[in-house]
């Protein structure tokens, strides 16, 4: 906070952002805490799994809203990342024989490296970049199916292992992918608040306000805007890796899903994408509700649901279940 | 082999007329409103399951389909305006990601009714063969393509011409200076949206009458759409024509030389060489892409 406070070159228009900051993150923490609870309570092996599902999806939401909120651009392809993690930990760790704890974070890496592809996109501002990367989503897949000598094409790819057991703890084991997830998650939120906090933070919410006056007093802004993509990248493609070494089998199709792009954009929004805490909560809220209601009501095509929900956010509370409950609780 | 490449160069031209319906009406909204509509190609996939309800289910002639598909698409435009114009905040982000959700409604709601079948018209006329010197194409693909020829230039025309194409552009140019002409904003908006949108309609039914539909088809084709636009460059109305056409072709002649699995990568490859080496667009003088 002192940072923040010994920064007025930049006058901030989101003053009430300050006050923001560390109820978000404690909000963010107790979520977490409350989400180890299952554990702790002994829950069954079918909810374990579904939310490990949910946390796979708040990692990706975490690192949309990050792009969304402090590069302030809209992805609709971070299915590219997710697949492209997927595909990189599973093979090193399959045919290198890399330990696994090696080739996830690797995974995120080969990740970023995709993203480096995307750089030129970013000339293009505001809206053509959203569509150009709804455009490089599908360049992925098709390559990953094309290239089947690598990837064993659309007949999949299984043979590698999954995760190793740490310290006793079997992170194969349900319980055990769980922590891990719920470990992973929270050093995602970390690392997001400790990026929204420096200076790096601060000039991305005045690139925010106004990107020429920015660019007057000196800040890169496209060097900085880069800076988050690859962030979000990394974090999509770790993320990515994770669910491929935990689910054990990997198509084009189903790590190149655009339901990899589309799940944390509703989760993101339901939530509120200007939060930390927003986008985890409203993964493991939009994925249950999708996966036990949706799915239950209509089994094929149960994502008109999200569909209308994703746009009654955007017209009701475009600033999600956090903004609607703050301004709740300030008229009241 | 000279016959199957000419084959692909005719194939490909006509079924680039039809992109460059599509991608028109894409830059059209986009022009008056600043806003991309992510839920063109789904509008375009409506128009064509109409053609589909009126053929396979009633019986009747799928051109009849286009009053049908005008009026579907014509009201799915109204409401879809209705919900951008009440976005007040972060009008350019949360009006991509309204019109992202609508395309999965629109998308999943064709799934529901009508099942991820593959559709095509089962008229033998117009899956009939004409020749055309040593090529050939279906007679469905030549109606289109002069229909998509004949309303390209009817849309010039109109936006040369008539008040309103006056008013988009316009509006498409300096919004605070039109308002102060006296052209209503709000009022041009809607025009450009239900123009787009009878495009849209006549595109949907060519596709249906010359090519296989299913619910999949409508995001591709918001990119193929996109695809069309970055080529084109500035928004002149032959660019985007030519540039649709190369994609077509592109499309067909990858088919032929290569394999069909690599299509869409094709028009992807030819976007990012032009994003890289010409950013401006083929036919763009200057950088006003955004």
């Amino acid at each position: 906070m002192a940072s923040l406070d010994s920064a007025p070159a930049v006058p901030l228009k989101a003053a009430p952002a300050k006050g923001r900051l560390p109820g978000g993150a404690l909000l963010g923490l107790g979520l977490l805490v409350l989400a180890a609870l299952p554990v702790l309570l002994g829950a069954s092996n079918y909810l374990l799994g579904l939310l490990i599902s949910a946390l796979i999806l708040s990692g990706v939401s975490l690192a949309w809203a990050l792009l969304g909120n402090l590069g302030g651009m809209v992805s609709f392809g971070h299915a590219a990342f997710f697949g492209v993690g997927a595909y990189a930990s599973a093979l090193l760790a399959g045919k290198l024989g890399l330990p696994v704890l090696l080739t996830v974070p690797a995974g995120g890496l080969v990740a970023v490296v995709a993203s480096l592809a995307m750089l030129p996109a970013l000339r293009l501002s505001g809206p053509y970049f959203a569509l150009a990367i709804l455009a490089y989503a599908q360049i992925f897949r098709i390559l990953a199916t094309e290239a089947s000598w690598l990837t064993g094409g659309g007949a999949g790819y299984q043979r590698y292992p999954g995760l190793p057991t740490v310290f006793g703890l079997d992170l194969a084991s349900r319980t055990g992918s769980y922590l891990l997830l719920v470990a992973c998650v929270t050093l995602c939120a970390l690392a997001y608040l400790a990026v929204r906090r420096s200076p790096i933070g601060l000039a991305l919410r005045a690139i925010a306000d106004s990107e020429d006056a920015t660019r007057v007093v000196g800040v890169n802004a496209t060097l900085l805007k880069c800076l988050m993509l690859l962030l979000s990248a990394f974090i999509t493609g770790v993320f990515g890796a994770l669910n491929a070494h935990i689910i054990g089998f990997l198509e084009p199709d189903y790590a190149f899903s655009g339901v990899w792009s589309l799940m944390p954009i509703i989760a993101a929004i339901f939530g509120g994408y200007r939060t930390i805490a927003g986008p985890i909560g409203g993964a493991v809220i939009i994925y249950l509700f999708d996966q036990i209601v949706a799915k239950g009501l209509i089994a094929v095509g149960h994502q008109i649901i999200l569909g209308f929900v994703l746009v009654a956010m955007v017209l009701a509370a475009p600033n999600g279940l956090l903004g609607l409950a703050k301004r709740g609780g300030r008229h009241a | 082999m000279t016959d199957l490449v000419l084959q692909a160069l005719f194939s490909g031209l006509l079924v680039g007329s039809v992109y460059a319906l599509v991608a028109l009406g894409l830059a059209l909204s986009f022009g008056a409103m600043r806003i991309i509509n992510l839920a063109h190609g789904e509008l375009v996939l409506l128009a064509a399951y109409c053609a589909y309800v009126v053929e396979g289910r009633l019986g009747l002639d799928p051109y009849l389909a286009i009053p049908l598909a005008l009026l579907v698409v014509s009201a799915v435009c109204a409401v879809l305006f209705l919900m951008i114009d009440r976005i007040r905040e972060h009008r350019e982000l949360n009006s991509l990601i309204l019109t992202f959700g609508v395309g999965i409604i629109l998308t999943n709601a064709i799934l529901l009714i009508f099942a991820s079948d593959a559709r095509t018209t089962a008229s033998a006329t117009l899956q009939d063969a004409t020749s055309v010197g040593p090529v050939y194409a279906m007679n469905g693909e030549v109606v289109a393509f002069g229909v998509s020829l004949a309303l390209m230039v009817a849309l010039w025309w109109w936006l040369k011409t008539s008040w309103y194409g006056r008013a988009v552009r316009a509006v498409s140019s300096n919004r605070a200076a039109a308002k102060l002409m006296g052209i209503s904003p709000v009022r041009t908006e809607l025009v450009s949206f239900l123009v787009a949108g009878a495009l849209a309609s006549f595109a949907g039914v060519a596709l249906y009458t010359m090519s296989v539909v299913q619910p999949a088809l409508g995001h591709a084709l918001t990119v193929k759409a996109f695809i069309v636009t970055v080529l084109a460059g500035v928004g002149s109305i032959p660019g985007v024509f030519l540039a649709a056409i190369l994609l077509g072709v592109t499309e067909a002649l990858t088919v032929t030389l290569a394999s069909s699995a690599l299509q869409e990568l094709a028009g992807m490859v030819l976007f990012l060489l032009v994003l890289f080496l010409l950013p401006n667009g083929l036919f763009g003088a200057r950088a006003r892409r955004g």
